[in-house]
């Protein structure tokens, strides 16, 4: 559906995007997690078609999306800082996007304003930060594009339009396999959001996994032996990394948990303990693994 | 009738493959019993559709439930055998957990099937 090969993207002599290649299948919600001026912006931006590229290929079903309009018509983007026009109301804007989109859904549009509850009579401009976001989404939604793609959308609302919004979201990828690509600085925002994530560092993406299966894959062990930790076991199991702490070790173990399971089992320890790591875990031990710090990342 | 911890540890298809297991199994999920449909689950729980649908097929694969292209997913007949199957897997890695513990403490055979003697004569009395 929506891929991106080797994006370059430059300004001046700063290379804000580097070597990026994602693929998004149809109906998937993708997150793109980093921190400030890790490129998420610049990136979203160049996915849509409203920068240019320096190299490699954005497409959405096999066709490049900059400066193509067929493409562009498939694709809604609600930036971090939605633009409206000067004096325009929401029904002026929704409007104007009739005009735009030819796949617009004025029954959604209606059947949202009563879910929002936001006048349509008033001037965009004129209303909060929050507000204007969720008149963004309103927009958005009700243009019925096979791609939705969210600078930071959640960012600044609060904890019950944010519900909302992400229920919203999920009827659409039931309903017609909306593609959603969103952009966070906050994992633990996205993490029951999305199907898959993506890190974003310094321009380049570092990390990309599928949430749930990661978060089945994964285990931390605590154990301790009698006679100490059995070199054979050590062999036996995937160790991503081992700590010990007096006669118990902490172990975070690649695998399936049954499997983890019965092998240290199998060695008879004193004390056995296996739960499943957070994400933000998993994430820091596999960037540890590839030389990342996780705290110089995230927050 | 699904709670769900969004915030834990255990991934979210994993806590409502297990959840809907446990209904089942303990016959509060009906045979041929509808499930909620992915769609009014995602709305009540806000969480991800493809999650949902993803424990579903799991659900599927191990025959809990069956669907019905266009209707919805069901609650599969499930022989008596499998469920006990299931229960006494448990109950012997929870048995062999407190043995050990047992031994530990300086527990010996005899003590072991004495508890065992006391609970077939518990059973019998019953």
């Amino acid at each position: 559906m929506l891929r991106v090969n080797g994006l370059y993207k430059k300004y001046d002599d700063f290379e804000a995007i580097k070597n990026v290649s994602l693929y998004i299948p149809r109906g998937v919600v993708y997150g793109l997690i980093g921190s400030n001026g890790a490129g998420k912006t610049t990136l979203l931006k160049t996915v849509t078609g409203i920068f240019e590229k320096d190299r490699g290929t954005v497409t959405l079903n096999e066709k490049e999306i900059y400066e193509n309009v067929e493409a562009k018509k498939k694709i809604f983007f609600i930036a971090d800082n939605p633009y409206f026009y000067p004096g325009y109301t929401v029904k002026d804007m929704a409007n104007f996007y009739k005009t735009v989109y030819e796949t617009w859904d004025e029954v959604k549009y209606e059947r949202l304003r009563g879910i929002f509850k936001i006048d349509e009579n008033k001037k965009v401009r004129n209303m909060s930060k929050g507000m204007q976001k969720q008149v963004a989404i309103w927009l958005g939604l009700s243009t019925n594009t096979d791609v939705l793609i969210l600078d930071e959308p959640l960012d600044g609302l609060d904890a019950v339009i944010r519900q909302r919004v992400k229920k919203l979201i999920f009827h659409e990828v039931i309903d017609r396999q909306l593609t959603v690509l969103i952009s966070s600085h906050n994992l633990r925002e996205l993490e029951d959001f999305c199907d898959y994530v993506a890190i974003l560092h310094s321009g380049e993406v570092i990390l990309e996994k599928e949430v749930e299966k990661l978060k089945s894959s994964i285990f931390k062990v605590e154990v301790a032996f009698n006679d100490g930790m059995p070199e054979e076991l050590m062999k036996r199991i995937k160790l991503i990394k081992a700590v010990q702490k007096g006669r118990m070790w902490v172990l975070v173990v690649e695998g399936e948990r049954i499997e983890i399971e019965k092998t240290i089992q199998s060695y008879n320890p004193i004390l056995f303990d296996i739960v499943s790591l957070t994400l933000e875990e998993i994430f820091m031990y596999e960037m540890e693994g590839i030389g990342y710090e996780y705290e110089n990342i995230n927050y | 009738m699904f709670e769900l911890d969004v915030r834990s540890r255990v991934p979210i298809y994993e806590q409502l493959f297990e959840k809907i297991k446990e209904l089942i199994i303990k016959g509060l999920l009906k045979e041929h019993e509808q499930l909620p449909s992915v769609r009014a689950l995602s709305n009540d729980l806000t969480i991800n559709p493809n999650t949902i649908q993803k424990a579903y097929r799991e659900l599927e694969n191990q025959g809990y439930i069956y669907s019905i292209p266009g209707k919805g997913s069901f609650v599969a007949p499930l022989k008596d055998r499998d469920i006990n199957k299931e229960k006494i897997e448990k109950i012997l890695e929870e048995v062999k957990k407190l043995m050990l513990e047992g031994l530990y403490l300086g527990m010996d055979r005899e003590d072991f099937i004495k508890v065992l003697e006391d609970a077939i004569k518990i059973k019998e009395v019953r």
